[in-house]
């Protein structure tokens, strides 16, 4: 199952980027995560899988405090991003998602250039002094994003114009040109095809250089092949998170194994 | 009409194994229905259509002769010794004489170019100048003090002629029409379709219908929808000024910004019922709170915009707020994941992508306030400016003036039916002036469409 994993690379958990603590989420009365406790590793990419409605996106925008957008969303516990917690009452959710960026399942360029997309952020954030610093920000951003080769004759062409796969890898440019330290996906591939799907997922390995990567995924091969550590969500509870591996070959909960065997989910 | 449950009872038919070469009852009957369905629709545009061919054939044809007018071109004596009789070329002088001193000039004029025509007549020159609007000697003493050499010389002038005479000319007075009326007997008719085949009487163009103050009762065919024109316009400039900050800015704070609670609930439901308030109400509202408790003059366009802003209001925030509402929640995500405040991702992104919808919204509730009629007669927006000159009465924002709806239902109420006619006419202006900003809607429209 996961014979086509890019290539090995030993993690360990000595430097935590993001530890959660007793994270509970409600959507008016329906009580969406229950009590997770998860640490996510620095420069790792972390998978979080489970069927339809686990609570694994939810989950995954409680990291940049995404969920704030929704009037009936509540959040209690902790989650420490370098030892702060990021629902503290002096945290500017702004701020915090100018370190966590987010990549959406569908990708969403803006309806401007594709120079434009990738320069929003740093504009906004205020990091280029003048045009050149923001043209090597941009060409930085659509390299990392491995979209440079395809775009550089065409930064002033709409970001919109370009195919599922491109965009997807522009909003992905989109996302690390603001510098961020964590970068969350939450199911970035479920709109393309697989030739798109594993650009993607190469990149994400490259992503994992400089970032902490924790991406949302229905696919378990897509698990098993960019991620490092998973973990596996059900009817709002994290079930199991372990090393990729061992998920995948001896899961400890019945209940990881069985899903991950297609008996559920 | 579409029903689930088989009618009549009947059993439904198997379908394995039946012939798809033939088609069973309960198909032709839904086929039928389908093409029933079709014809109805067909219909019902039919009529709709045929009810808007009506209409504006109605009002091109009722409307299109009010823009020409009946002129009568005379050569007038302006006489030294009427007019200046000292000879002393003063200003003054000549501005003391009254209409009354040019009217037998005109008298003259006129009787010596029914005399060139050759016709018999037994009308005298008194009676011969009811043919004439009764403004014509107002019009020349104008002109003549504008330019006071143009005494002792003889001019050549085009004036207007009565709107009998007019009426005749196009189809609207007969002689029949005539046995009984006070101002032009039968007798006038043979005189002017003599002075017709001689060139002196002629049909054409009437600017000053288009530019033009309105007139008394008794002469429309002076009377022009110009200076409704500028009031209609100092209207929509207020209108325009103060609805579409305040409405976008409304809409863009309860769709975005604001918590959903009972008291927004309330709020959004308000906004709907207001649209459907009657204008009048407005109207009356604006009396007492604009009028009446500021004490802003009555009769003036800035209170009048006031009172179509409360209008427009509510049409340009269900319209702004709808426009926003179709800007995908994608786009506001994607502005929040790289960082941006809610207010950058709105004004940013949000904004730009609504702004046709707001932009054709905006214009439509405008068109909606230009033709709005009964609010406009609370105020007291009907005033009746017979001249705007010299002094430019109708400028400004506070001024008294008329709009053009209200012109228009003043011109249908009163009794000749040349107003009739003007009614019409003015129909024709307002409805381009729609059509002008329809066309301005589509233009931004396309402007500012974007795809994403």
């Amino acid at each position: 199952m996961y014979d086509a994993k890019l290539d090995e690379r030993v993690t360990t958990m000595d430097d935590i980027k993001i530890s959660a603590r007793g994270v509970q989420v409600w959507y008016g009365d329906t009580h969406a995560i229950k009590d997770v406790d998860v640490d996510i590793a620095d420069r790792t990419v972390t998978a979080f899988i489970g069927p339809s409605g686990c609570g694994k996106s939810t989950f995954l925008r409680c990291l940049n405090r995404m969920n704030d957008t929704i009037d009936s969303a509540r959040v209690e516990g902790t989650i420490l991003l370098d030892d702060e917690n990021i629902y503290d009452k002096r945290v500017d959710p702004v701020q915090l998602r100018a370190k966590v960026g987010m990549v959406f399942q569908k990708p969403n360029p803006f309806p401007k250039s594709i120079y434009d997309n990738v320069a929003y952020g740093p504009r906004i954030h205020g990091l280029a002094r003048n045009k050149a610093e923001l043209d090597d920000i941009v060409e930085k951003a659509l390299r990392r994003a491995a979209l440079w080769n395809e775009a550089k004759d065409r930064l002033q062409a709409p970001g919109t114009g370009l195919s599922g796969g491109q965009q997807q890898r522009l909003c992905i440019a989109r996302a690390v040109a603001t510098e961020p330290e964590v970068l969350l996906m939450d199911e970035p591939c479920s709109a393309l095809d697989p030739i798109a799907t594993a650009q993607v997922e190469e990149l994400i390995d490259e992503l994992r250089e400089n970032f902490s990567v924790v991406i949302v995924t229905h696919s378990m091969q897509q698990a098993a092949r960019v991620s490092q550590r998973t973990a596996f969500f059900h009817l709002g509870n994290l079930v199991e998170y372990d090393v990729t591996d061992r998920i995948f070959t001896n899961p400890s909960d019945p209940r990881t194994e069985s899903y991950i065997s297609g008996r559920i989910g | 009409m579409t029903d689930f449950t088989s009618a009549g009872g009947e059993a439904v038919e198997l379908r394995r194994g039946q012939s798809l070469l033939t088609v069973d009852r309960k198909t032709r009957r839904r086929n039928a229905a389908e093409g029933r369905f079709k014809v109805y629709g067909l219909i019902a545009i039919s009529i709709a259509l045929v009810m808007l061919v009506i209409l504006l054939v109605t009002i091109v044809v009722r409307g299109i002769p009010a823009f020409t007018q009946t002129f009568v071109s005379l050569d007038v004596p302006l006489r030294a010794e009427v007019l200046d009789p000292d000879g002393t070329g003063d200003p003054e002088v000549i501005r003391g004489v009254m209409t009354f001193g040019y009217a037998p000039l005109i008298e003259e004029a006129l009787a010596d170019a029914v005399a060139e025509t050759g016709v018999q007549t037994e009308i005298d020159a008194a009676a011969l100048v009811q043919m004439l609007s009764s403004g014509v000697a107002a019009d020349i003493r104008d002109r003549v003090q504008e330019n006071p050499e143009l005494v002792g010389e003889t001019v050549t002038i085009e004036v207007l002629a009565s709107s009998r005479a007019d009426g005749y000319f196009k189809g609207r007075v007969t002689r029949e029409s005539l046995e009984r009326d006070r101002n032009l007997s039968p007798a006038h008719l043979d005189v002017l379709d003599a002075m017709r085949d001689a060139g002196i009487v002629s049909i054409h163009f009437n600017w000053d219908f288009v530019w033009g103050a309105d007139a008394s009762e008794s002469r429309p065919e002076e009377a022009g929808i110009g200076v409704a024109m500028i009031g209609s316009f100092f209207m929509m400039l207020v209108v325009l000024v103060l609805s579409l900050p305040i409405g976008v800015a409304a809409s863009i704070y309860l769709e975005e910004f604001a918590p959903k609670n009972r008291f927004t609930d309330l709020i959004e439901v308000n906004i709907s019922n207001l649209a459907a308030v009657p204008s009048i109400v407005f109207g009356i509202l604006g009396l007492a709170a604009f009028i009446q408790f500021a004490g802003l003059p009555q009769s003036a366009p800035l209170v009048g915009g006031l009172v179509l802003t409360l209008m427009t209001l509510p049409t340009i925030i269900i319209s702004t707020r709808a426009s926003l509402k179709a800007v995908p929640p994608s786009i506001r995500d994607a502005a929040l994941g790289v960082g941006a405040s809610k207010m950058q991702s709105v004004f940013h992104h949000v904004l730009p992508l609504a702004m046709p919808g707001i932009l054709t919204g905006t214009i439509i509730g405008l068109a909606q306030a230009l033709g709005e009629t009964a609010p406009l007669l609370l105020i007291g927006m009907v005033g009746f400016i017979a001249s705007n000159r010299p002094d430019g009465l109708a400028e400004g924002l506070l001024s008294p003036n008329s709009a053009m709806p209200a012109q228009i239902y003043e011109w249908a109420k009163r009794a000749d039916p040349a107003y009739y006619e003007r009614a019409w006419g003015g129909i024709i202006v307002l409805l381009l002036f729609l059509l002008a900003m329809n066309l301005i809607a589509i233009l931004l429209r396309r402007r500012f469409e974007r795809r994403w």
